[in-house]
């Protein structure tokens, strides 16, 4: 081997077979294939097939696919899904940036502060979840508080509206700090000579953020709006958590219906069949991502 | 060097190889060991807690195992939210463990790979004649003995006796002196006006519980011929509409319904006066030390109606221990044995001869869940029992009654359109 090594050339060097590194990665690959992608081929196999997970599967074509597209339950709840993903997406992408704006700039106790916003993204979505439905639950801290200054309490988890708001509010707290980490890598590779030209030249601090900040972050702001897009697209445990899908099924979205239709009702056919609806939307969503982030480059 | 590091990471790769298939044999063993016949066998036993009756079960399977001493009880325990997934993975995956605890829900579902006791217990007849008639449909299937009851469970009223006596509010003595549901509002009404009640009564978030009040206005979710939904008849539409005006009264609060509050939670906080659940919370309230409470008889609408549910031992064919686990399933189910479990456990027998076990906690409030067994319309077995139909509606009943209860939508159009969902489901089903 080491004489073959010697007898190439320079710029042939660098393609020569080495086998440690895919052994390193073996482990991985065997975990990644076992867990992700055999199970991905087995749901798109089950698809094609009614099975309840126990008796022999039989193979019924495209009906699971039709009854998905005339499910009017999976709609509604894609569509309960889109709402809660064109309010949350924008709302993190708004707030995780003007917080990372904030806390680059020179200010006391600035890691405390970037602690504060990171922590909550280091707990689990059912420990969100299940703190602040200690909050706002009808009894919870929150309404507590409410009428200990003699107002009326408010319905957080069992009027529609407040349920959706509450479902939002936890989400964009578990949230923030992972996307405003990324959003300060961002800024920080904004070189600090831009901002002087524009400051020499007299724009305005808004001016400079609409003309140097945003148009640099442009790679950034993609990845965040596309993995915050799917995060909401996948979103489950926060919702089981914190409302059940509740009240009714104001906050039941897609993940959870998938999970009622496959295990509940023990429907796995079908419940894959969704799965596979999910799954092209979101690879559409990664698509695009790759297209408009040049392929990646971020 | 270079060529000293390549050797060591590829041996560091096959050793980590080696350890992992090495940890997947070693499940394959103690698997295949139980399977293996022969003199001695272990019987897997898939099981889980609500309470401390793993404790009693593991009491029991040492004064079995001292009696065979060929035979060793593997006691499973997991989360009972896990027991589907774990029986499928076994069962799909060829090794069954021998026996398993199921609860009601998932009892039809895994009947289909149940072992038929019947012809190890001495005839069905014989076996089944031991146990309340009213929980036979969930355990004999197509005629085969298919689970051995080992727990029996009532749907019944537990209350707040501090807040009631606070009122002056008697709550009935005797079965013969129950309350009509529009006297126990009027007694609920007083309890949150003069005896400081927040609310009146909590409901459990299932359709379950409150397929109670269907079967008090003589109502049922399918025919009893089991061939189409029944469920949005006058009596069902009835119980519907009763349930809304127990929450536009402002009987019950929303939350439980609308917000997914715990109501086991709002009981303890003191602020409630009664609590529809489950004779299983006897222990669950067990600690309760703030305030005094009890059990009372449910009212009754058109007649006196609870539900009845349990857990059952079921042993699965192709485990190769199938006489040892039809033995032990005999043991457990004799009277001995059962009362022992039952008592130990605080929970209710099904054998007809140990309706009164000498509990060390509630005896009295065991005795009204047993009357409330007593006098069930025998339309809840029946529906309930249904378990590969019941799972693909049940969620649509919980969702169609919260619509009523929010305004949505009436009684009767939530009631047809639920009807609509058991007809598909029974329709599948027939497939």
């Amino acid at each position: 081997m080491a004489t073959g090594t010697a007898t190439m050339k320079p710029g042939k060097r660098k393609k020569k077979f080495q086998l440690t590194p895919y052994l390193f990665v073996l482990p991985n690959f065997l975990i990644f294939s076992i867990f992700i992608i055999v199970p991905t081929i087995m749901g798109f196999i089950y698809s094609f097939n009614e099975y309840d997970g126990l008796n022999p599967m039989e193979f019924i074509g495209i009906e699971n696919y039709m009854n998905v597209f005339t499910n009017e339950m999976f709609w509604s709840a894609l569509g309960k899904t889109a709402l809660y993903a064109a309010i949350v997406v924008p709302l993190i992408y708004c707030l995780s940036l003007a917080v990372a704006m904030l806390l680059i700039q020179e200010i006391r106790l600035k890691g405390f502060f970037r602690a504060i916003f990171y922590w909550p993204t280091m707990i689990s979505f059912i420990i969100v979840g299940l703190t602040w439905k200690w909050i706002f639950g009808d009894l919870g801290i929150l309404n507590y508080i409410l009428s200990l200054f003699g107002a009326d309490t408010i319905p957080f988890l069992s009027s529609p509206f407040y349920a959706n708001l509450s479902v939002i509010i936890a989400t964009v707290w578990s949230r923030l700090g992972f996307f405003m980490v990324i959003f300060m890598a961002g800024l920080q590779a904004i070189p600090g000579d831009y901002y002087e030209a524009a400051h020499l030249d007299g724009a305005s601090k808004l001016r400079s953020f609409w003309s140097i900040t945003l148009p640099l972050l442009k790679p950034t702001s993609f990845l965040v709006i596309m993995i915050s897009l799917i995060d909401a697209f996948k979103s489950y445990p926060l919702m089981f958590a914190l409302t059940g899908g509740g009240p009714g099924r104001e906050t039941t979205f897609i993940v959870q219906y998938i999970y009622e239709v496959g295990f509940m009702r023990q429907e796995l056919g079908v419940a894959s069949a969704m799965s596979v609806v999910l799954f092209v939307i979101i690879s559409l969503f990664t698509i695009l991502q790759f297209r408009l982030a040049k392929g990646g480059a971020v | 060097m270079k060529k000293n590091f390549k050797i060591v990471s590829i041996l560091m790769v096959f050793v980590l190889l080696a350890l992992m298939s090495m940890a997947c044999a070693k499940n394959d063993d103690a698997g295949s060991e139980g399977a293996a016949g022969g003199k001695n066998v272990s019987l897997d036993f898939v099981w889980f807690s609500d309470g401390n009756e793993g404790a009693v079960m593991k009491g029991i399977i040492k004064d079995y195992e001292a009696q065979n001493p060929n035979v060793k009880v593997n006691l499973i325990e997991i989360a009972y939210k896990d027991l589907a997934t774990k029986l499928r993975t076994m069962i799909t995956g060829g090794q069954p463990p021998a026996l398993a605890r199921i609860s009601t829900t998932e009892i039809g579902a895994f009947s289909g790979r149940a072992l038929d006791l019947s012809t190890y217990v001495g005839g069905a007849d014989q076996f089944t004649a031991q146990f309340m008639d009213s929980i036979k449909p969930y355990y004999v299937v197509n005629d085969k003995v298919i689970a051995a009851p080992m727990d029996v469970t009532a749907n019944g009223l537990i209350y707040n006796k501090t807040l009631f006596d606070k009122a002056g509010v008697k709550v009935p003595s005797s079965p013969d002196d129950v309350w009509t549901w529009e006297e126990f509002q009027a007694a609920l009404k007083q309890v949150m006006d003069q005896g400081g009640a927040k609310y009146g009564l909590v409901w459990d978030f299932t359709p379950h519980r409150w397929s109670t009040l269907l079967y008090q206005y003589g109502g049922s979710m399918i025919s009893s011929d089991g061939t189409k939904a029944t469920i949005n008849n006058e009596a069902g539409v009835q119980a519907v509409e009763y349930f809304k005006k127990l929450h536009t009264d402002g009987s019950m609060p929303t939350s439980v319904w609308f917000g997914g509050e715990n109501p086991n939670n709002l009981f303890r906080s003191g602020t409630v006066a009664a609590h529809l659940a489950g004779n299983w919370m006897v222990s669950n309230y067990k600690d309760i030390t703030n305030f005094e409470w009890g059990v009372t008889y449910m009212p009754k609408a058109t007649q006196r109606s609870s539900v009845p549910g349990g857990k059952f031992v079921m042993a699965f064919n192709g485990s190769k221990v199938e006489k040892e686990a039809a033995d032990f399933v005999q043991y457990l189910s004799t009277k001995e044995v059962n009362s022992k479990y039952n008592q130990e456990s605080l929970f209710m027998s099904p054998r007809k001869d140990s309706a009164n076990l000498d509990y060390a906690f509630g005896k009295e409030m065991f005795q009204i869940f047993s009357d409330e067994l007593n006098n069930t319309s025998a339309a809840a077995a029946e529906d309930w029992s249904k378990q590969t139909i019941v799972p693909k509606f049940s969620n649509d009943l919980k969702n169609n009654l919260v619509e009523v209860i929010a305004g949505k939508t009436t009684a009767k159009e939530a009631m047809d359109k639920t009807a609509q969902a058991i007809d598909k489901a029974i329709a599948d089903d027939k497939k």
